[in-house]
């Protein structure tokens, strides 16, 4: 196995899939252009041709060399310290942080900015182990407040309002209060 | 030179409202680039539907403004909280973040003050001088195949900063270009990987990519110490760098000027890869390269000079061939366009006054940042204060909203925390985030530049080689290819 780690072998295999999976996924739009000879999958497929290459001249260095840094490379730094994860609440606690953003992101058009993002703050102080509830509500409300104070009420920023009901009420109640309050100065 | 100058000083200084939105865009470039999660990107994402009322010199001049000011205000975010404001401002944080973490935040923060200002400056100066007579020079000799070749050569030396291998490096580079392979492709507008969304049509734009890549997973990283125990507060300080310690890397300044105008010529990848040469370099040059990466004052120096040097330079491409030179330039292109002009050479005939509002804009906004960066930094360096748990959710809404706003679409912020995620584990496995946004940038313009020249000359390659500027940035960039390819077999590996 010479000095590959599972990390490597990891590596390799998630590089060679992005390379087929997208190699495979080109022929949906393998259409010739009149004015182009190469047609729009000319250039994505060079590109994962030598993804693939690449990909192996990694396993090779990291079979051959281990995965440490190679010398001279400017800007690369080993992990100042490495987080060794010794239990599954690690893991899943890792897993939150990972993932509450992106449910976050994927609410967004459903619930709408107004309405899901003071949930969210509270959420993610909770998952990055926060546990004074007053830290957190005090916190969430100044947070909200400033967001909204800055981007809804100074820079007049069109946020998502969602299209759920009730989450699309409380977003056009926001609206029309600012409207109200645009009216009133 | 100096009569276009004064004059455009003269229409700058002689309108309060042109006043107005001078000052509105240093102190707005200086404020977005140094809050974390938010960039001199999403303030001009916001402002942009609002140049449509201001005349084409006063929206250009305003983003011009913002990207000097805010290219320093991205230090500021990577020297606190190691999130470059934008990828320019990515090597600043090699140093800048230990200095923060052995309490010498101060130092950092004032030496990158000092040396954007004289980097930026000086860049203003040869800007003006070296435009116009190179925008003539390039409706000569500059077409499509130089481009790409100038793409090709700039792909080349990014692929050998940043990742933990040059193998790594690359592979960072072709997944950015990957990625930018995703929506409509430039020639028949074919969909290419929108895998049935139709808001991927569009493609991946640069500020969630950025954003995701850079911030999220910056605190996806923290989040995780914090999680596991080992996270630890930066310490505050507010010392100022003494004007002797400054003066010992006058060398490093100079050097770093010449490195970041030439770098900046390359569209695209300009101050970014200005940054980190002129980091690069300064390694390369020092006797104790040993302590770069742990907290040394020259690494700050060298990458916040050369990538405001490099701000100028930025502009040349865009003026003179109507290349962006990233993401804040390309929303510039939209500015002209939306007053119905092209940047291009035929902006130095058509519009001279323009030019010349927008060059003295630069030059005293360059000059701003002393006297603004100073006062104002001393405020910004309390946001250390904050405690992290209420720092890192204020930091991912900002990011959300600023990924959100650039397009009005939700999927953006999707896009940003899915690119958080892969950026958080990419990071982790020693791959470069800078690499990767840097093929995302330059993908695009790379791909149509080589079909349009290969529409050009026939698809006769050897047709490439008997233009001589295209010869040359190939060769160079095989060269460097090649270069690096031979380190990856016969170099040692560092000792970890």
């Amino acid at each position: 196995m010479g000095k590959l780690g599972r990390t490597d072998i990891f590596e390799a295999v998630f590089w060679l899939l992005i390379a087929i999976i997208f190699f495979a996924f080109s022929f949906n739009f393998n259409q010739p252009i009149e004015i182009y000879k190469f047609g729009a999958t000319g250039w994505p497929r060079v590109i994962l041709f030598l993804m693939a290459l690449v990909a192996l001249g990694n396993f090779y260095q990291a079979y051959s060399k281990g995965s440490t840094a190679q010398e001279g490379r400017v800007g690369a730094k080993e992990n100042d310290e490495p987080i060794e994860y010794t239990s599954t609440g690690q893991y899943i606690k890792t897993g939150m942080i990972l993932i509450l953003p992106l449910l976050y992101g994927l609410s967004l058009k459903p619930v709408g900015f107004y309405s899901g993002t003071p949930i969210f703050i509270a959420l993610i102080m909770i998952a990055w182990g926060e546990r004074r509830i007053r830290f957190i509500l005090t916190n969430t409300i100044l947070i909200y407040a400033i967001l909204i104070g800055l981007f809804m009420l100074v820079l007049n920023a069109p946020l998502p309002q969602g299209n759920m009901s009730p989450f699309y009420d409380i977003s056009a109640f926001m609206l029309k209060t600012k409207t109200q309050l645009d009216q009133l100065f | 030179m100096i009569e276009n100058f004064l004059a455009g000083s003269a229409t700058l200084f002689g309108d309060p409202f042109t006043i107005g939105i001078f000052i509105f865009g240093v102190l707005g470039g200086m404020l977005f680039g140094a809050i974390p999660g938010v960039s001199m990107l999403t303030l001009a994402a916001i402002l942009l539907p609002f140049t449509a009322d201001l005349s084409p010199a006063q929206g250009v001049m305003l983003f011009a403004v913002i990207y000097c000011t805010g290219t320093y205000g991205g230090a500021i975010t990577a020297i606190l909280f190691n999130i470059p404001g934008a990828p320019e401002n990515a090597p600043t944080a090699f140093d800048g973040y230990p200095m923060t973490q052995k309490g010498m935040a101060g130092k950092a923060v004032g030496a990158a003050v000092l040396c954007s200002a004289i980097g930026g400056v000086a860049s203003a100066l040869v800007m003006m001088s070296a435009t116009e007579p190179l925008a003539q020079w390039a409706i000569m000799n500059i077409g499509p195949p130089e481009i790409f070749a100038l793409v090709f050569f700039g792909l080349a030396v990014a692929s050998s900063v940043g990742g933990r291998t040059i193998w790594k490096g690359w592979l960072s580079v072709l997944l950015g270009l990957l990625i930018a392979t995703i929506g409509q492709d430039p020639v028949g507008g074919i969909n290419r990987f929108n895998f049935g969304y139709s808001d991927l049509a569009a493609g991946i734009a640069f500020v969630p990519a950025i954003l995701g890549f850079f911030a999220v997973s910056e605190i996806f990283i923290q989040a995780e110490k914090n999680v596991s125990g080992k996270y630890s507060a930066p310490k505050f300080n507010v010392d100022f760098p003494s004007f002797f310690e400054l003066w010992a890397h006058k060398i490093a300044v100079v050097r770093s000027i010449f490195v970041g105008f030439f770098c900046g010529i390359l569209p695209g990848i300009g101050a970014t890869l200005a940054a980190f040469m002129g980091y690069g370099e300064a390694v390369r040059w020092s006797k104790d390269k040993n302590e770069f990466g742990t907290g040394k004052l020259e690494g700050v120096i060298s990458s916040e000079t050369a990538n405001n040097a490099a701000t100028g330079a930025a502009m040349i491409p865009l003026l003179a061939l109507g290349l962006p030179g990233g993401a804040l330039t390309a929303m510039m292109v939209a500015v002209f366009q939306m007053h119905d002009l092209e940047p291009g050479p035929l902006v130095f005939y058509n519009s001279p006054e323009l030019i010349w509002i927008v060059f003295a804009a630069m030059f005293y906004a360059n000059l701003s940042i002393l006297f603004v960066g100073l006062i104002e930094t001393k405020t910004i360096l309390y946001l250390l204060k904050i405690p992290f748990q209420f720092l890192a959710p204020m930091i991912l809404m900002l990011a959300s909203i600023g990924a959100y706003i650039s397009r009005g679409l939700v999927l953006d912020v999707i896009v940003m925390f899915i690119a958080g995620i892969i950026g958080f584990l990419l990071r982790r496995s020693g791959y470069s985030i800078p690499g990767i946004v840097l093929g995302l940038i330059l993908g695009k313009i790379g791909e149509q530049n080589f079909a349009q020249g290969m529409q050009m000359v026939h698809y006769d390659l050897g047709t490439y080689f008997s233009r001589p500027i295209c010869t040359i940035l190939i060769v160079a960039g095989v060269l460097t290819l090649l270069k690096s390819l031979h380190s990856a077999f016969f170099q040692k590996t560092k000792i970890s």
